[in-house]
């Protein structure tokens, strides 16, 4: 007997995508999109300039003035109190710790895994690893009070015989972090010269002064291209653990204690996990204002990218659920009575609502709107998304943080925290992560311009049968 | 006085660049005679040059020992100088080194790989160099040295080839 092939009954034709809508597919010449690139970062309305001078003016008066008041009278002015030592500035921490964890992802593992639609906006990403890193660093030094003393952390000779201790998870995490923070301000700085050159090129004044010494001499000589391609794979495989690590660390600051609700073996997978799906989410964010607001970015920051983006943001999401469950289910099998109390609270005390909030961000918002193509291209609905699972993560650490410090093993100790002054300080440190990013937009190119041309020589259309078909070659 | 003559040639994209690399070659110049300037980097194969070579890796396997023998000072030394009592932990512990270690070794790695590539290319530099900006246009121009005498023969047989131009280079303040 035969079987004959039948179209199913109501099947329609499959919809032919143009493929010049996928920015490797529709090259400018180069001079072109140097001269796109240096318009947007030219080009400042007014809008532009009331949007910074608001950013400056939450900076001075929420994060400077705010500090000096905190300097001034301790941390008595702040919300941390028995039992709850570490508020909202270790959630601050952690929340932009885990910002920083996206332009390492997207710029190193899309790099080492040669996903071609990562070029445009491997920078957008990587800008705000070392911008959040810089919050991150500013919230701990916020929460140490006596701020002045920070150098007591560094192991150097003193009078006073004071030494730090490498065997507290602390130590580690100052060390991870300034390894992190370093390392990430080079890798952004190294694929940034051969842009830096070309805004040497055609800038004059100050900017031509600006870009001369930032672009270090760079021509693109053969072996100049070698040592900075080296330099960059080398960057791009070794940040990657280290990528790891940071978050790993971060999140044994919480599970080397034996609290209930912090003492759990799958904190760092977790931790690791939770800062890729906040990053990952705020790239989206990020790349919405980029192209909305600047220039001639619509050419270069397509519907594909906020694809590619959802993609990985539904699939980081379903393995935060993955561990979140793992790290909800052990406790409540194992039934100790403290983990138990915690797990009450958390879900049923007077901030219960909190917890399902979260669950609803974290899981339902991108479950239920990144399995459909045409959302995920939509780039003002991903922005919504992003924004959202932010707050959703933001609330997560407010929960593993805290919450969980409020339910002790002394019960006569309990007492919710409430936040005061560190409002404003982590209203201050939002507007400084934008202000910073805002200048740098007009600064640095925000778009790796050889890295596209680069792309783009490497992708050819080619004709098989009756369509053409988006074929790329390994030219790099 | 020198005897040579350095020309810079620029071509439009890769293709007439190759074809102008190949007929430097069957003009009489040798690999170390000429050089690449691109905007985009161009795989030496592509151009049928010689592979460049570099010295980051080693520079950097250099910082990552460097790095690793620095964290294992930390981890290990400071407790030896200066000993701190911590709730009866032991000093000297093993998995708490592999932490200190690893940052401290990625830290060099990356830190001497970054160091490596200024070094290694010479940067930062604010001398005068051989360049134009159509280079950072998507431009390809070959830097080149031609015999005295012989540069007639040279810029007509790159011309030929579609060069746009091919003129005595002239070190410019970038």
């Amino acid at each position: 007997m035969s079987a004959i092939a039948k179209p199913f009954i109501g099947s329609h034709t499959t919809e032919q995508e143009d493929p010049h809508e996928h920015l490797m597919h529709d090259p400018l010449p180069r001079g072109e999109m140097n001269a796109m690139v240096l318009e947007s970062m030219h080009t400042t309305t007014w809008k532009y300039w009331t949007l910074a001078g608001i950013l400056a003016f939450l900076v001075v008066t929420c994060l400077v003035y705010a500090w000096y008041i905190l300097i001034m009278q301790g941390l008595g002015v702040t919300g941390d109190n028995r039992p709850v030592y570490w508020g909202i500035f270790l959630v601050n921490v952690v929340f932009w710790i885990g910002i920083s964890h996206a332009g390492t992802f997207i710029s190193a593992i899309l790099r080492v895994l040669k996903i071609e639609s990562r070029r445009p906006f491997t920078r957008a990403a990587e800008l705000m690893t070392t911008f959040g890193l810089v919050q991150a660093g500013l919230s701990v030094f916020m929460h140490m009070g006596r701020v002045w003393l920070s150098y007591w952390l560094i192991p150097i000779p003193n009078e006073r015989t004071i030494w730090p201790d490498f065997h507290s998870p602390l130590m580690w995490d100052f060390m991870a972090i300034n390894t992190y923070l370093l390392c990430s301000t080079m890798y952004l700085f190294l694929p940034l010269i051969p842009d830096l050159a070309m805004a040497r090129d055609r800038s004059t004044g100050w900017r031509k002064t600006f870009y001369k010494v930032l672009a270090i001499g760079f021509r693109g000589t053969e072996g100049e291209w070698k040592n900075l391609k080296t330099a960059m794979n080398i960057f791009a495989f070794a940040i990657i653990p280290v990528m790891f690590s940071v978050h790993t660390i971060v999140s044994w600051d919480f599970a080397m204690a034996t609290r209930p609700g912090w003492s759990s073996t799958v904190f760092g997978p977790y931790f690791v996990i939770g800062a890729l799906h906040s990053g990952m989410a705020a790239v989206a964010v990020v790349l919405f204002m980029i192209r909305s607001t600047m220039k001639n970015m619509k050419y270069f920051i397509r519907p594909e990218h906020f694809d590619t983006l959802a993609k990985l943001s539904l699939m980081v999401s379903m393995a935060w659920a993955y561990f979140y469950f793992n790290d909800y289910l052990v406790p409540w099998y194992g039934g100790d009575k403290w983990e138990k109390i915690l797990q009450d609270f958390t879900q049923r005390g007077p901030i219960g609502w909190l917890w399902y909030f979260m669950l609803f961000c974290n899981i339902v918002v991108p479950w239920s709107i990144l399995w459909n193509k045409k959302w995920r291209r939509t780039p003002w609905l991903m922005a919504i998304v992003g924004l959202l699972i932010n707050i959703g993560m933001w609330i997560e650490r407010y929960v593993i943080i805290p919450e969980a410090l409020t339910i002790n093993r002394m019960p006569f100790t309990w007492q919710i925290y409430v936040p005061k002054l560190e409002i404003f300080l982590t209203i201050g440190t939002f507007a400084l992560f934008f202000l910073l990013y805002l200048l740098a937009s007009r600064l640095i190119p925000l778009i790796p311009v050889w890295e596209v041309q680069e792309g783009q020589e490497g992708h050819i259309l080619r004709k098989i049968g009756k369509a053409q078909i988006p074929t790329v070659s390994e030219i790099d | 006085m020198s005897d040579s003559t350095m020309l810079l040639a620029v071509f439009e994209d890769i293709e007439p660049a190759s074809k102008g690399i190949d007929t430097l070659q069957k003009l009489g110049l040798s690999e170390d005679q000429m050089n690449v300037i691109s905007g985009i980097p161009v795989k030496e194969t592509i151009l049928g040059r010689p592979a460049a070579h570099t010295h980051v890796g080693r520079i950097a396997i250099s910082g990552a020992i460097l790095g690793l023998l620095f964290g294992l000072f930390l981890i290990y030394g400071i407790p030896f100088l200066f000993p701190l009592d911590a709730g009866g932990q032991p000093f000297y512990p093993v998995p708490e080194g592999f932490i200190i270690c690893f940052e401290m070794t990625m830290l060099g790695l990356m830190g001497f790989a970054f160091l490596g590539m200024l070094v290694d290319s010479g940067f930062p530099s604010y001398t005068p160099k051989e360049y134009v900006p159509q280079i950072s246009d998507g431009r390809i121009a070959v830097l080149f040295h031609c015999p005295r005498g012989a540069s007639d023969e040279f810029v007509n047989a790159l011309m030929k080839i579609g060069a746009l131009s091919v003129n005595p280079a002239e070190a410019n303040q970038l």
